[in-house]
């Protein structure tokens, strides 16, 4: 069964799995402040107090630790989240169509965070309540939709629905707040890294970090999970509990991301797709590459944008102008069916 | 390993099923027959544990299949739906792999024994070379192999099936037939079956069971019970059976 192609799949899996941590290394080098390969190393390699050499200027290590590591680690745990929970949930809904977007994930997420913004100022950490708000609007896509969860149309109408009414929230949140709370609050919903500091890190990327672990070790569950619900049953497994912590691991670690950089649409989409195009359906590939897929895409992206231009587009909406294109693209040219 | 059904009652909405006394043994295909909306498919389902039964009605080996947990009732039972219809286009092997779902924790993933099932369940449905295809390329009746398949994976001693022949030609629901008779007689599987076809679920049955409007009418073996009354009031149309070489003709 193993033949040519399959070794070069295996090689390239191997590729997209590496891929996240050449991207980040690469990525620490770009900017608008240049930094040398030389002075990288440096900085890396002494990561305490003592002089640089000559060359290195002495601003390259704060401009490394303290702005362009938490963005890009932020940037990586963010686009893993996204698209590896857009995998889980196409796998888990057995509906290619979905994602956390669609299901009000990250509205939900994004009106929680606003709240809490709003209301327990900057000091408190919003991935809390973003997740409070995130489960309300995902349950409430479920509850309504209800038995007829596995008819798709009924599914993302009910999330579209949910998706509408909480983005309505989060406009009369933005309505009634201050002009100083509503620039960045404007800015970070668009979905931007720039705002990233070590704060952020530090709540969301370990909560990321258990959801991921989570899903991942799922991966071949996946495929039995994306089954029709009788079959599943009647392969021995416990569809209604499975597919609750399914749900929570996606929507925990679409809220810590959605909570630190606002939406970015498309990515949970587009990346579980992509993946299945190179490698087919089985999701003890799809799930894990995805999330390197995902993670590098965010990194990329955000180092385009930042060589790009002086000013800073959110990424969220770079994303889906470029996503979008590419996907158009990619489906154009690829004959076989993947799905 | 058998089952035995004892007071049995399920109700939809509008439609409710009733089953006094039943067994199915070990190396036998017992076939349910009956008109469409009988409940046969819903019996399958009670049976197979698929639909939520209440407790002391359906026994397998002696054991309460209402009190066993999920996992248990798949290494015991598999069930084969009618048509499988995914959104995803798994390759043959991986598809046959998760029926080995029960034996495999949520959190890991299948051992070279779960793939050496797989394969073994691949080549006895003759589809052993096609394990690196899609489940796009399969034909029809490829694909009930594949189902098939993917049920003997699950290595369990009774195995449900739900119509497997509708829509086959009559080539493959003869092959397909064969190989329900070889689950049963090679692997001592208890094999229930539920048929369209009335000639071919005569000869093919050890047991038949008839169903009308939600209730057993009639069940034993083909050659006691397959007689034109039955048939007459189980259909409501006039029925003829004839003996041809040892076969039954059906003229209506």
């Amino acid at each position: 069964m193993s033949g040519p192609s399959d070794k070069k799949k295996r090689a390239l899996a191997l590729a997209l799995l590496i891929l996240p941590l050449v991207a980040f290394v690469v990525s620490l080098g770009i900017g608008t402040y240049p930094v040398s390969p030389r002075a990288l190393v440096w900085v890396l390699t002494h990561p305490g107090a003592s002089a640089p050499p000559e060359g290195v200027s002495p601003a390259v290590r704060d401009v490394i630790f303290k702005i362009r590591l938490p963005r890009l680690i932020l940037g990586l745990a963010v686009g893993a989240a996204l698209s590896i929970s857009g995998a889980a949930l196409q796998a888990l809904f057995k509906n290619p169509l979905v994602n956390e977007y669609i299901l009000g994930i990250s509205s939900g997420s994004a009106v929680g965070a606003a709240l809490s913004l709003v209301f327990l100022g900057r000091g408190f950490p919003p991935q809390v309540a973003s997740f409070v708000f995130a489960v309300i609007a995902v349950g409430a896509v479920l509850l309504i939709s209800g038995k007829a969860e596995t008819h798709s149309i009924s599914l993302l109408l009910t999330g579209i629905i949910v998706t509408a009414f909480f983005s309505a929230l989060l406009s009369l949140i933005e309505f009634f707040a201050s002009p100083y709370v509503l620039q960045a609050l404007f800015f970070w919903l668009m979905g931007s890294l720039s705002l990233a500091s070590w704060k952020d890190l530090y709540i969301s990327v370990p909560l990321i970090a258990l959801g991921l672990v989570f899903l991942v070790m799922l991966r071949w569950r996946f495929n039995v999970l994306s089954m029709s619900e009788e079959e599943a049953k009647s392969l021995g497994v416990n569809v209604r509990r499975e597919k609750i912590l399914v749900i929570a691991a996606a929507t925990l670690v679409t809220s810590a991301a959605t909570s630190v950089v606002g939406i970015i649409g498309w990515l949970g989409f587009i990346v579980p797709h992509l993946v299945r195009l190179m490698f087919g359906a089985d999701n003890r590939r799809v799930v894990p590459l995805s999330a390197a897929l995902g993670a590098s895409v965010v990194i990329i992206a955000d180092d385009l944008i930042r060589g790009l231009s002086s000013f800073e587009i959110p990424i969220g909406i770079f994303t889906s102008i470029i996503g979008i294109p590419v996907f158009i693209l990619l489906l154009k040219k690829a004959r076989k069916v993947w799905l | 390993m058998n089952i035995r059904v004892r007071n049995l009652a399920f109700a939809y909405e509008d439609f409710s099923l009733r089953v006094g006394e039943l067994r199915f043994e070990a190396a036998r295909v017992t076939s349910i027959v009956g008109p469409n909306g009988a409940g046969k498919t819903t019996f399958l389902k009670c049976l197979g544990g698929i639909l939520p039964v209440p407790r002391n009605c359906v026994f397998v080996d002696g054991r309460d299949f209402a009190t066993l947990k999920g996992r248990e009732k798949a290494r015991l039972l598999g069930y084969v739906p009618q048509e499988h219809d995914s959104a995803f286009n798994y390759q043959v092997m991986d598809f046959v792999l998760m029926g080995r779902a029960s034996y495999i924790s949520p959190f890991a993933l299948p051992s070279r024994e779960d793939a050496r099932a797989a394969e073994e369940a691949l080549d006895f449905v003759g589809l052993g070379r096609y394990g690196a295809r899609a489940i796009s390329e399969l034909s029809s009746g490829e694909r009930r192999l594949a189902l098939i398949a993917r049920s003997l994976a699950q290595e369990s001693a009774i195995l449900l099936m739900d119509e497997p022949t509708t829509f086959l030609d009559p080539r493959h629901e003869t092959e397909l037939l064969n190989l329900v008779r070889k689950l049963a007689r090679e692997k001592q599987k208890t094999i229930v079956v539920t048929l369209h076809g009335l000639e071919m679920a005569v000869q093919y049955s050890d047991e038949m069971v008839f169903m009308k409007g939600g209730e057993v009418v009639a069940s034993g073996p083909p050659g006691d019970i397959f007689k034109e009354p039955l048939l007459e009031s189980v259909y409501g149309m006039k029925i003829r059976i004839f003996d041809f070489e040892g076969r039954k003709i059906i003229i209506r």
